[in-house]
């Protein structure tokens, strides 16, 4: 269970899925173009996550699987994962993953992050370590937010390791202030 | 939203009620956008939009049970439209205060870490950041360090490793003419350029001030 406070948890669940209303709810601006304030039961509607959970929890709504899960992209995750741009999909397309697939009901979902994470783990550290920046920073383009924070631990643990082999420095300006030192002579 | 893409078709369009929430994720974006541990200025704007956007959800609750109440429902029972709408707005108020105190929560965090690696005088382009009450607890903060450290009799914020030399080398990059605190009670000249021999203690909050740096080998 993430924090209250968790600023990337907050971020998962603003992720828009579409619903289907069970219940009729009045009192509600749907969007500025519509005229009424109604929304009838049956109707579908594209609501945040964090809304559409607590409503599915009260019988309100019915949630369809995103299209981040569908079949197309299952199909290109089986093909070829490592390629996958999962990031113009869902940036959280892992944290994402496990919060919806208890409430559409998909057993399916969980066996497809597993694989998908796997198969793209091991290029991700791989590329951590070896890559350079310029070649890095096209390949990590298609990598979700979960796997850039991967990604940047794998880094810094890696220049961590040539800092305490190589020796250095012990104090360093502090990084919050990120200025670059001017040019002296 | 990328997730909402257009490749299901279906007969009745799709509604779309993703405004409520909106501002606060913005908010929330904002301070995720920055790098770790850096600072964006406090969006008072945007903060005050989603408070009064919270005023605006209470007030169509309110008229939601009233109606409720005026229809002679039971309010704690009836599972009508109101009763649907009134929910979605209360939500949406959980939600905005989410985001806010997340907004505030984490930012107070960044500014408590600032004074454990800047030290007590924040420089000006940071400063600017922080709004007044960040400032306020900035300093609250970083007097209780000081009366706990003077109680304890032991300073906190110097280096964790133990040094191989209590003194360093260390060169000066920018001029400091104010407030020059040594142990020794000497006031050394800090041109820029100048070398000095230091006790390791006192250099610290210069060089993570970026006003020095360490010499090695």
């Amino acid at each position: 269970m993430a924090s209250y406070y968790d600023i990337d948890d907050i971020l998962v669940e603003e992720e828009i899925v579409s619903v289907i209303f069970q219940k009729a709810a009045s009192g509600v601006g749907i969007d500025p173009s519509s005229e009424t304030d109604f929304i009838e039961a049956g109707s579908k509607v594209e609501l945040p996550f964090w809304l559409a959970h607590e409503l599915q929890l009260r019988q309100a709504v019915s949630v369809n699987v995103p299209p981040c899960f569908n079949q197309k992209t299952r199909l290109e995750i089986q093909a070829d994962c490592a390629c996958v741009d999962l990031r113009s999909r869902c940036p959280y397309f892992y944290e994402f993953g496990c919060k919806i697939a208890p409430i559409v009901g998909d057993r399916t979902i969980g066996f497809l992050l597993l694989s998908a994470f796997k198969n793209r783990y091991k290029e991700v550290l791989t590329k951590a370590h070896t890559a350079t920046i310029a070649v890095g920073s096209k390949f990590w383009t298609i990598l979700t937010k979960e796997e850039i924070n991967l990604y940047e631990t794998a880094q810094s643990a890696m220049a961590s390791f040539k800092k305490w082999r190589m020796g250095g420095a012990r104090f360093q300006i502090a990084s919050i202030l990120g200025r670059k030192r001017k040019p002296t002579e | 939203m990328s997730c909402s893409g257009g490749c299901h078709l279906m007969c009745s369009p799709v509604k779309i009620l993703n405004m409520y929430g909106r501002k606060a994720c913005q908010l929330v974006k904002e301070f995720a956008s920055g790098e770790k541990g850096q600072l964006t200025p406090f969006n008072n704007d945007l903060f005050e939009q989603v408070v009064s956007e919270c005023s605006q959800h209470h007030l169509e609750l309110q008229s939601l049970i009233r109606k409720m109440q005026e229809e002679g429902l039971d309010v704690q029972t009836a599972r009508n439209a109101d009763h649907y709408g009134a929910l979605i707005h209360l939500f949406s108020i959980v939600r905005n205060k989410r985001c806010l105190t997340a907004y505030v929560y984490n930012r107070a965090e960044t500014v408590r870490n600032l004074l454990w690696k800047i030290g007590p005088v924040l420089p000006k382009e940071i400063e600017e950041k922080l709004n007044h009450w960040e400032e306020e607890y900035f300093k609250k903060h970083s007097a209780a360090l000081k009366s706990y450290m003077s109680k304890a009799l032991v300073d906190l914020t110097v280096d964790m490793v133990p040094p191989k030399d209590p003194y360093i080398q260390v060169r000066v990059l920018e001029d400091i003419r104010e407030g020059i605190v040594l142990s020794d009670d000497k006031n050394p000249n800090f041109a820029r350029h100048s070398m000095h021999f230091l006790k390791r203690t006192d250099a610290e909050k210069y060089i993570s001030r970026g006003l020095m740096e360490e010499l090695t080998g």
